[in-house]
Order: C-alpha cells, then structure tokens, then sequence
C-alpha cells in the first residue's frame, strides 16, 4: 500500500525503466535492477534492497516496497520490485539514525580547559575518527552523529556533524562542520576545579566552583561579545561565534540535566535573546515541560535507564517525557551517549519512549529527521527519499520492537553492516 | 478473615506488611484460598495456549486449567482478570546474587555460611521483580569467592526470609575464575585444596577414632549438634570418585559442620553453581565438578566470552546459565576491529540446555532478556523457556514452577499483552496464589515510567506536581479509569 504521493512517484520511476529502453549505461535492466551492474563486491556501487516495510520519517511507510541505491544515493523507492538475484530482503528499512549526542571521545582531551569559554574551539579540528565508539554506533545502526566539545568547560566550541563510517579523514566524512555552539552547565564544568589561595599550581586552581560560577561565565562570555558587537576594540577570540549564537545563525546547544540547569539555560536564553537553543540531556524537561514549551528550545534526551536515573547529573527522567514533551510540541531528539551496552543504543530509545507512551512516527522522527533537521543537514540525511544520501537502517522486524534489531547498515551505498551474514 | 491454615496466616500477615514497608499493595481477595483467574489468553508455556481461559487456584496451587467453557469455577471464589489480559507464569531468575546485603564474602572456602543471613528481604530488588514478574529467584553468593555459602530459592515476597524461602540450603557457588587477589593458579589451587582439605580431615578423624579418640563426638557434642536419631548414624561416606576409608565408623552428627555442606556436595546431595568468567575457567570447572563427583549435579555460570567453550560444555553435557551481555564483544589486538557475537545463539546452536538470567544485565526483566534474544535470532520458543521452564528444571523446581499446569504453584503473571512485545506490562502478578503486584498502585513505577512523583517524596512538593501539564493528564486518565 502506498501512502505518501512520493512513494508513487518513485514507483513511476522504477516501471518507466523498461519503457525508456533495455539498457543503461551498457547494463541490461534487469541486471541494473537487481543491483549486478558491478560484479566486485568490494567496490559494489549499487544495491536494491526490499523490505515488509519501509519508513520514511517523514511520515509515510512503503509496505512491502523496495529501496534502490546508486553511488552513495537513493535512486529509486516504491512498493512492489525486484526479487532475486542479490535483492537483499530485510524486515523493514528506515533512515540511518542520527545522534546528536554521541559522546565520542567526550573524555578530557576534546575540550578546552586553558579557559571557561573557548567558542572559536573547532571539534572538527580535534575528533579522532578511529575511536571504536564510531564502529560501534555504525553497528548499531547510527550513521550520523554530532561531535562537540564537552564538558569539562562552559562554552566548548563548534561541534561537527560526521558520518560514522567511511574513509577516516574529515573531509570524507563530514557532513557539516560548525553546525552548533556547544555549551555546558550544571555541575560538570566545574567538577575537580578547586580555589587557589595561594599560588595556583594546576589547571584546576581556578574558578568556577559552582553552579553559579558557571552560570556567571556563560553569561560574561556572551556580555562581552554583545561589547564586542558595538566596540570591534573589545572582540576576542570566540566573539564571532557567540554573536552568531544570539543572532541565530548558529544553534546554541547545551548541556543541561536537571531542573535547575535547564531553567538557568532558558534564563540565558531570555537574557541575550538566543533564538535556537538546544538543551542537550535535558532528562528532566518533564518537571517544568511548559517552561521548555513556552521557550521555544528543542530538546535532546538522555538514554533511558531502568531505574529512571540518567548518565548526567544524576537527572531523573520518566519513561513518559519523550511522549509528555510530544504531547506539548516540543521539538526533541532521542540520544544515546555511545553506550557500548547494545540494550542501551540510539536504536533502543524509541522503544523505552514509546513504552512511556510515545507514538511511533513521532519515535521515529526523533533519532532520524528531527535531530537532522535541528542541526540543518536535512537535505542529505535523515529522511528516506531520492537524492539523498544512501544511509539506511535495516530491522530484523518492526524497528523499536524489543523482539527486533538492527540487522544490517547501509552508509552512503555502502553495505557496512551485511544482513545476510 | 478466616484462615485456614496457619500457613495462610503468615502469609496474611506478610501482606499485611508488605502495604506499610514494601509499598506493593495488594487487593482485598489477597488472603482468599481459593481464586479463579481469567484472562483473554493463557500462555501455559511456550507450545501450549488457551484462547479464553481460566485458571482455578486452590490453596496456592492450580486446580484446573483450560477454556472457559469446560473449567468449572468454584462459586465461592473471587474472580480477577479480564479478557484484555494474557496469563504467563512467572519468570525464573536461574541465578542470582542480587538482594543480598553484600554478595561476597571475603573468607576463601565458606560452605558453612548461609545467605539466608544477608538476604534482605526488603531490597528494592524483590520489588523490582515483582515489577517485571520474577517470582522465584535462585539467590547464590557473588562470584568473587572459592567456595561459597549455601544458597537458597526464594520468592520476591515475605517480611522475613523464612516466609520468602521455597527451598533452603539449596546449591552450592563455586568459582574457577580468579577470587580478586588471586592469580589464576592460585585460585584453581586453592579449589583444589578446598577438597583437599576436606578428604584429609575426614582422614584425621577417621584415624582419631580408630585411635580410641573421641575428638570429632566431644566437639560436636560442644558446638551443641544433634547426635541422636539419624545424624548419629554412620553412613558410608565420600563420593563417588573418592572415598575415605573407615569414615563409616564416624557418626554423622560428629563431622564438622564447616565440613559437612562440601561433604554433601562430594556425596552428591547438593547442586553446584560453578562460575567461569572467561572460557579457559571452564576446563577447570569441569576438571573439579569430575574429580569430586558432583558433575551431573553441576550447572556453569557463564560470562558471555565462554561461549568459546561451548563444545567443551557440550562434551560434558552440562546446563548452562547465561550471565551479562547477550553480546560478546571481542577486538581484534591488531586492527581493533570489534566482533559480535549472540552468545545464547551459539549455546542453541550446540544443543545446550542453557537459562538466560539479567545478572548484570541492563535491567531485572527477563522478559527483556528473553525478547532480545528473539530480536537476535533465537526462535520465540528457545526464549521463552529460557526463562520459564529451563530455569525451573535446572533448579529443581520442573514439577513446582515454571508453567502454567494443573498441580503446580500458582506463581502466576496477568500480563497487558504478549509477555515479549515492548508495550507489555505486568498488571498483576501473584505467588502461590496471592496477589502479590497490582500495577495500578506500584507508586515506583507511576514514579520511573510515568513521572509521577508519589506525595511526599524528595522535594515533590504538590505545586511542583500540579504545574506539570503531562502529569496533570496522566492523573486524570487514572481518575477516568477507577470511575
């Protein structure tokens, strides 16, 4: 059956092939449909792959349709297809997920810590491209994560937004470089710091302490680049991209877990008039949903855990926030902190939000289209469509089932994770 | 209330308590001996269900089982279930050393001791298994040990450990894998030496005897143990792989009670729960269970890398319980490739009797473990018996629990959908027939699934809760339902 016009669209693509002639590019059709165009498995450049069901994330589902690949982009989709052959038949396909809130190589050495504001910091500068986290969120069905700099400063600087396989070089993976702003509250930017009171002899001797320290950097950093906006005399190195957080341009995203942090982000957000504003790990939205609705901030969660306390700050979340925050219109996307325990990935948190209530295209949206269109690299990934990219998740069975897993991994039109094997 | 025995009294009583400190409140027909459960589907086991069924509960046992329009019901018994429910029986936790008040025990080889003194009865973690439907639990001492206390089967209900214990002094924890301090030579000999010990006490005191001594009658006599009737008989003694000569000569009563729980477990009287931590521990482990004749009482505990010595396991027809992660993840020194493995597949695939078990685990469900293992492959049936009937067959209890069957307990799960489908709850669960679990007053749950904070706790103040829109909502939702 099929639901979206595009869908039917794409099956005029596929059936007008016959019709505008046998062969392509010296291929006979039928080869070229069954995705034997090149006969290396190696350098295999074009795939079909069926499915009982394909979601798009943006809203509609192929049942029993099929997803054709070419160079790295979706060529083709739509109900019915080709079998046989090397069709690769798999129980359902949605886009390769996407985690905003990876955590790869989020240890000390990817933040800054010579100072509490480092916004110029570029992440794409610095991320190690061979951490096995990244294999192990490819695994998992990831394709897409954002890396930042987190979290032992207040303002970390620029994250970058990579694909999770491929060549190991920057330029081969990057999708978007500086796409946000990375900010930190709550108790971690200042864990381990201690007051000098004589000489300082570490990095540690310094401030801030507290909360409330961290508080006061945030909001002298972005004081001083509004100074710096009037009185060019004034500006220092991050400036720029702070100006760029409040003017909009660039999401400011930041690290808040519970209540007080989160209400001492949307302080901020008040305070300098900052437009976009991520509040990453929020687990604790659910206290004061309204307030996250009224400002306009999108959200990203924590990983769920069975005994309702999160990774960060101790934060509790419910089992019902992603479906309470769904409820109210909140924007949000579901992360999952590169566990290295399986029952904990991204691919597993639309099953704990939807058993807090959640329903499934929104579940689906929230690790797919809507952490991609958060950071605005919607146009290539994180919907299933033609011309973009080839990244695909596929499912045993009905994905966020607890009796389904993520079987196989396409990522730009290459089979990284095989179903068949 | 009229009890009818003294047993139920108790359990009255349990209940009772379990409102006030355990917060798991129970319905009014708790202390009923007589209950008639109805539920849309009855799962009895993984090959066998009844569409429409009913279940008869006598005395914490089931009378009768089948469709509703064959079962007679009983007119004087209270009713509960509804043709929305699916009944499944509780799960069984093969192994586990959660719930104790510290798992380990520092001295080496302790036989002797009991974790029925450091059960703690009200542990959030029985709570949670009533929450995710364990209802029997095999409660052994932690892995870091030689020779560990003797365990004991219990249920996740009771004020005391005496109302939660199915059966006590059951099984025997021993470890091949190296104690913390220990090399691996060290702990292989210090296993070794443990029966060691034992053979060269019996020794002793069998020559004390022959020797006109009275050591072994006088010190027992002095830690106050029974020497008349059966403990005081001789028997022939030792195992089946070595026995200790003239040890007939020694009344039963007179050995040693550090001794005795390893004599026992030599003679063939008691399981073995032998932990390997990686594959090379099991060679070890099988090594010992052989040479001290309790390998056909043996079950190995296993961590997810000893999936490598599955044939070896196989070879020595040993059960298995499957401990942490379904996953294997090995990486490659050299490239630092990662492999997966799906552990419980390849026991399957080898033919092992194997139980999952959520030690370790990301949760305490084994409906979790158990729908994993489907999502990576195993058939729906493997799974499901892996923590239902497998458990309970290697723990002994095949005729007691485990299914849903005529002459069994009634530890039994009313479930809102198929026991392995994410959206499924427990709505209720009940344990020889009482009601133990009532979801709709489970304040923890309401508290991690539903973000409602129960009155009075922590900094929830009342305005706190009626400012948040989604709580309000769920409220009302109960408000509907109850009206």
């Amino acid at each position: 059956m099929i639901v979206s016009t595009l869908a039917a669209a794409c099956a005029a693509v596929l059936f007008s092939g016959p019709v505008a002639g046998p062969v392509i590019g010296g291929v006979a059709t039928d080869d070229y449909i069954n995705g034997v165009a090149s006969d290396d498995q190696e350098t295999k450049r074009s795939w079909t792959i069926s499915a009982d069901a394909i979601y798009t994330a943006d809203g509609s589902v192929i049942e029993n349709g099929f997803i054709r690949v070419q160079d790295g982009k979706i060529v083709a989709m739509g109900p019915g297809g080709p079998s046989g052959g090397d069709v690769i038949r798999v129980g359902a396909i949605t886009p390769g997920l996407i985690d905003l809130s990876l955590r790869v190589a989020a240890s000390w050495n990817t933040v800054e810590q010579g100072s509490e504001v480092t916004a110029n910091m570029r992440m794409a500068d610095a991320v190690d491209l061979f951490d096995e986290d990244w294999q192990r969120a490819l695994r998992g069905g990831v394709t897409t994560a954002l890396a930042t700099p987190l979290d032992r400063n207040v303002i970390g600087g620029l994250g970058v937004a990579l694909k999770t396989g491929g060549e190991p070089t920057i330029e081969a993976r990057q999708v978007a470089a500086d796409v946000v702003l990375r900010g930190c509250v709550g108790s971690l930017p200042s864990s381990g710091n201690r007051p000098a009171f004589q000489r300082p002899n570490s990095i540690f001797n310094r401030r801030p302490t507290t909360r409330m320290g961290v508080e006061w950097e945030a909001r002298k950093a972005f004081y001083d680049a509004m100074v710096a906006a009037a009185d060019e005399s004034k500006s220092f190195p991050g400036a720029e991209q702070l100006q760029a957080a409040m003017a909009g341009e660039l999401p400011f995203m930041v690290q808040a877990a519970t209540t007080q942090d989160i209400r001492t982000t949307l302080f901020l957000k008040d305070e300098f008039g900052i437009p976009n504003l991520i509040l990453d790990s929020a687990a604790e939205a659910w206290k004061e949903p309204q307030m996250v609705q009224r400002s306009g901030a999108s959200v990203v969660l924590p990983p769920f855990t069975w005994d309702g306390r999160t990774d960060v700050d101790g934060a509790a979340m419910p089992w019902n926030t992603a479906a309470g925050l769904a409820e109210l219109g909140v924007t949000f996307a579901l992360s999952g902190h590169g566990s290295s325990e399986p029952d904990q990935r991204l691919s597993m948190q639309p099953l704990y939000a939807m058993r807090g209530g959640l329903d499934f295209d929104t579940a689906l949206a929230s690790v797919t289209r809507v952490p991609a269109e958060m950071i605005g690299i919607s146009d290539r990934v994180g919907t299933l469509a033609i011309g973009k990219d080839a990244d695909l998740c596929l499912w045993s069975g009905v994905p966020f089932e607890a009796t389904s897993a993520v079987v196989g991994v396409m990522l730009e039109g290459d089979l990284v994770v095989d179903p068949r094997d | 209330m009229n009890h009818r025995t003294s047993r139920q009294a108790g359990i009255g009583s349990r209940l009772f308590t379990g409102i006030a400190f355990a917060a798991v409140a129970t319905a009014p027909f708790a202390q009923a001996d007589k209950l008639v459960i109805e539920a849309g589907r009855i799962i009895q086991n993984s090959g066998t269900e009844i569409e429409n069924g009913v279940i008869v509960v006598e005395d914490g046992r089931i009378v009768a089982i089948g469709p509703a329009a064959e079962v007679e019901k009983p007119w004087d018994a209270p009713v509960v279930g509804g043709p929305e429910l699916v009944a499944f029986p509780g799960f069984i936790e093969a192994h586990s050393n959660r719930g104790m008040d510290r798992p380990n025990e520092n001295i080496d080889v302790a036989p002797f001791l009991d974790v029925r003194d450091s059960i703690d009865p009200i542990n959030l973690y029985f709570e949670d298994c009533l929450r995710w439907g364990v209802t029997t639990i095999n409660v052994q001492q932690g892995n870091d040990t030689v020779v560990a206390a003797k365990g004991r089967i219990v249920h996740p209900t009771g004020m005391t450990v005496e109302e939660m214990t199915v059966r006590p002094n059951y099984g025997l924890k021993l470890s091949a894998a190296p104690k913390r301090g220990n090399s691996r030579a060290t702990q292989a000999q210090a296993l070794r030496g443990a029966f060691g010990d034992l053979q060269r006490y019996l020794e002793d005191v069998v020559a004390d005897a022959r020797q006109g001594g009275d050591l072994a009658r006088r010190e027992a006599l002095y830690q106050g143990r029974d020497m008349e009737g059966e403990k005081a008989k001789g028997r022939a003694m030792g195992g089946s792989t070595w026995k200790v000569d003239g040890l007939e000569l020694i009344p039963r009563g007179a050995i040693d009670e550090q001794q005795e729980p390893l004599l026992e477990l030599v003679e063939g009287r008691y399981d073995a729960f032998v932990w390997c931590g990686s594959p090379r521990d099991v060679h070890l482990a099988i090594d010992i269970a052989t040479q001290n004749g309790f390998l056909d009482r043996t079950t190995l505990v296993l961590d997810s890398s000893c999936w490598k010595a599955a044939d070896v396991i196989a070879a020595a027809g040993l059960d298995v319980i499957l401990q942490g992660s379904q996953m294997d993840t090995e990486t490659d020194p050299v490239t630092g490739e990662e492999t997966e493995t799906f552990v419980p597949g390849v026991f399957a695939e080898k033919g092992i009797t194997f139980a999952l078990s959520s030690e370790n685990a990301s949760s305490n469900s084994l409906w979790f473990q158990a729908a994993r293992a489907v999502a990576h492959g195993l058939d729906r049936a493997a799974a499901l018996d892996a923590v239902t009937t497998t458990p309970a067959a290697i723990l002994g209890l095949g005729d007691q629990v485990g299914s849903l069957e005529v002459g069994k307990l009634a530890d039994i799960l009313l479930l809102s959908g198929d026991p392995l489908s994410s959206q499924s709850w427990v709505e209720h669960a009940f344990i020889e027939g009482n009601h133990v679990y009532d979801r709709s007053k489970d304040v923890r749950n309401k508290y991690i699934f539903e973000g409602q904070q129960p009155l009075g706790a922590g900094s929830a103040s009342p305005q706190g809760v009626e400012s948040v829109g989604v709580v309000e909502e769920s409220n009302d939702d109960e408000d509907a339902e109850e009206k």
